[in-house]
């Protein structure tokens, strides 16, 4: 009974869409999160009869055939870019990316990183790292006698030394852009790497180009819809209830035919 | 003799094929863009042996054929900009693993390494001419219209091959949400493409679970009469036998 394993498949896509669903909600509130979304796909068909063969010597043919399909699987689990909500925290070092863009954060092995978690905080030397304590490229470092912070929507740090009246100006945040942000591969902590299919980063200043701009104070939140997650969740766990179905059923069928002598 | 048994099994054979495709169409019941399959019976009337006394010519059952519901399925509002439903009988072209064009009602689409459009599975999404559509690496709006053009920030780039059949059950499904077609599509004129949004799958599902039991019972009936026969040749072998 092909029924038996179809009904296997259905099973196996409507888990992997539960572990996708829950995921996201997992991460609600997990500041930069993208949710993610599980994409079905029918499998293989068979051809029993082939739709267009001949049926007779006169050359009719078989209108549709009889394929029977295989089941389904998931074809790929991508990220949704959208932008999520904007949060106030009035933490000078907060940064949330209106628009496009990701945040360039040193790894300790060297290599560059992307994050939409702008959380950043100042070490023991006075630079910008973020919560695991990264280095947030290019490097800031904050002088100990600066009594106020200020990051415009260009990413220009500005700082108000003690004992001075003009502000100082420190340098600037630069973002990266990818042509498909979707390709990005997630290594956690909020954090991405490049990869080939996500293509090579442009960096520029934000609020210029493609950029988006800066807004200091604020973070931004996960774009994680909770209402959405939880209907699909709904939809998934009845889907997958029914495939067990198809599998109880195909398992009577065979069990009728064993009963015969 | 067990003409009755065979008449039985015939109809076996075709409620597996039937139960297999029911359990196809729910498997794929959150397929984006997938369209229920349905069995077609036919009657095979076998050669009456006693050509004299034609009055009881046996008739067997098998699965001639099947069909696609071609219903629309519920949209599904999902707010991102590369996610389309085809609102009407339209298919939209897509490259084809071989280099032909397959089409698809599927609507999910992503970017590429090089910024071209493409179905989740890789198969890039073809223009009118049947050539790749590829997003520049610096937009940042992607707007895409109810005749299927897309634009960014900066003008127009292409429109997406958005094509009608005759007879879409000529069409034949090839796994990947993709259907392949023996001769090219007309250009639509009676479908739009709605941004944002995406086609359910049209199976539905307590359709699909009355006709699983449905099958089941019609299985399990069909079981019985077979055994039933199966009983009566015994006794008539037994009956015979004993002298």
């Amino acid at each position: 009974m092909r029924s038996l394993d179809i009904g296997a498949t259905g099973m196996m896509a409507q888990q992997m869409n539960v572990d996708v669903i829950s995921n996201n909600i997992a991460n609600m509130t997990t500041t930069g999160y993208k949710r993610q979304r599980a994409a079905f796909q029918d499998l293989i068909y068979q051809n029993i009869d082939r739709p267009g063969s001949t049926s007779s010597d006169a050359g009719t043919t078989v209108p549709s055939g009889i394929q029977m399909g295989l089941g389904v699987r998931t074809g790929a689990v991508y990220r949704m870019t959208g932008q999520g909500a904007i949060q106030i925290t009035e933490n000078p070092l907060d940064m949330a990316i209106t628009g496009e863009g990701y945040f360039q954060i040193e790894l300790p092995s060297g290599e560059t990183a992307y994050t939409r978690d702008g959380t950043f905080q100042v070490n023991e030397n006075g630079e910008i790292v973020t919560t695991q304590g990264y280095l947030v490229q290019p490097g800031i470092t904050v002088p100990e006698d600066a009594i106020d912070v200020d990051i415009n929507e260009s990413g220009e740090v500005i700082v108000k030394i003690s004992g001075q009246t003009t502000m100082q100006n420190l340098g600037q945040i630069e973002l990266a852009s990818f042509v498909n942000p979707v390709g990005l591969e997630a290594i956690g902590d909020n954090l991405f790497l490049e990869t080939e299919a996500s293509g090579a980063p442009t960096t520029g200043n934000p609020a210029e180009d493609q950029f988006g701009s800066i807004r200091q104070g604020a973070l931004e939140q996960s774009n994680v819809n909770v209402v959405e997650e939880i209907t699909k969740l709904i939809s998934a766990q009845r889907a997958y209830e029914m495939n067990s179905n198809v599998i109880s059923t195909s398992d009577e069928m065979m069990q009728t035919t064993s009963q015969l002598r | 003799m067990e003409n009755s048994i065979y008449l039985g099994l015939s109809k076996q054979m075709v409620l597996r094929t039937n139960m297999n495709i029911t359990a196809n169409n729910i498997a794929n019941v959150n397929t984006p863009g997938y369209r229920g399959q349905n069995t077609l019976f036919a009657e095979f009337v076998s050669k009456q042996r006693d050509i004299d006394n034609p009055k009881d010519p046996l008739s067997f059952v098998y699965d001639r054929g099947q069909y696609q519901v071609t219903d629309e399925g519920p949209l599904q509002m999902t707010e991102n900009p590369l996610d389309i439903a085809v609102v009407g009988p339209g298919f939209i072209g897509v490259q084809s693993p071989g280099g032909g064009t397959a089409y698809s009602r599927a609507g999910q689409m992503e970017l590429g390494p090089g910024g071209e459009l493409r179905t989740p599975s890789g198969h890039p999404i073809l223009n009118e001419g049947g050539a790749p559509i590829t997003i520049p690496a610096n937009a940042t709006e992607i707007k895409i219209d109810s005749k299927g053009v897309i634009s960014t920030q900066d003008g127009q780039i292409g429109r997406i091959q958005l094509v009608e059949f005759a007879n879409v059950q000529e069409l034949e499904a090839m796994g990947d949400n993709l259907y392949t077609a023996p001769a090219p599509g007309t250009p639509a004129t009676q479908s739009t493409i709605k941004q944002g949004y995406l086609e359910g799958s049209n199976v539905q599902a307590v359709l699909e679970m009355t006709n699983m039991i449905d099958t089941l019972r019609n299985y399990q009936s069909l079981q019985s009469m077979m055994q039933t026969e199966n009983e009566r040749l015994r006794t008539a072998i037994q009956r015979l036998t004993r002298t």
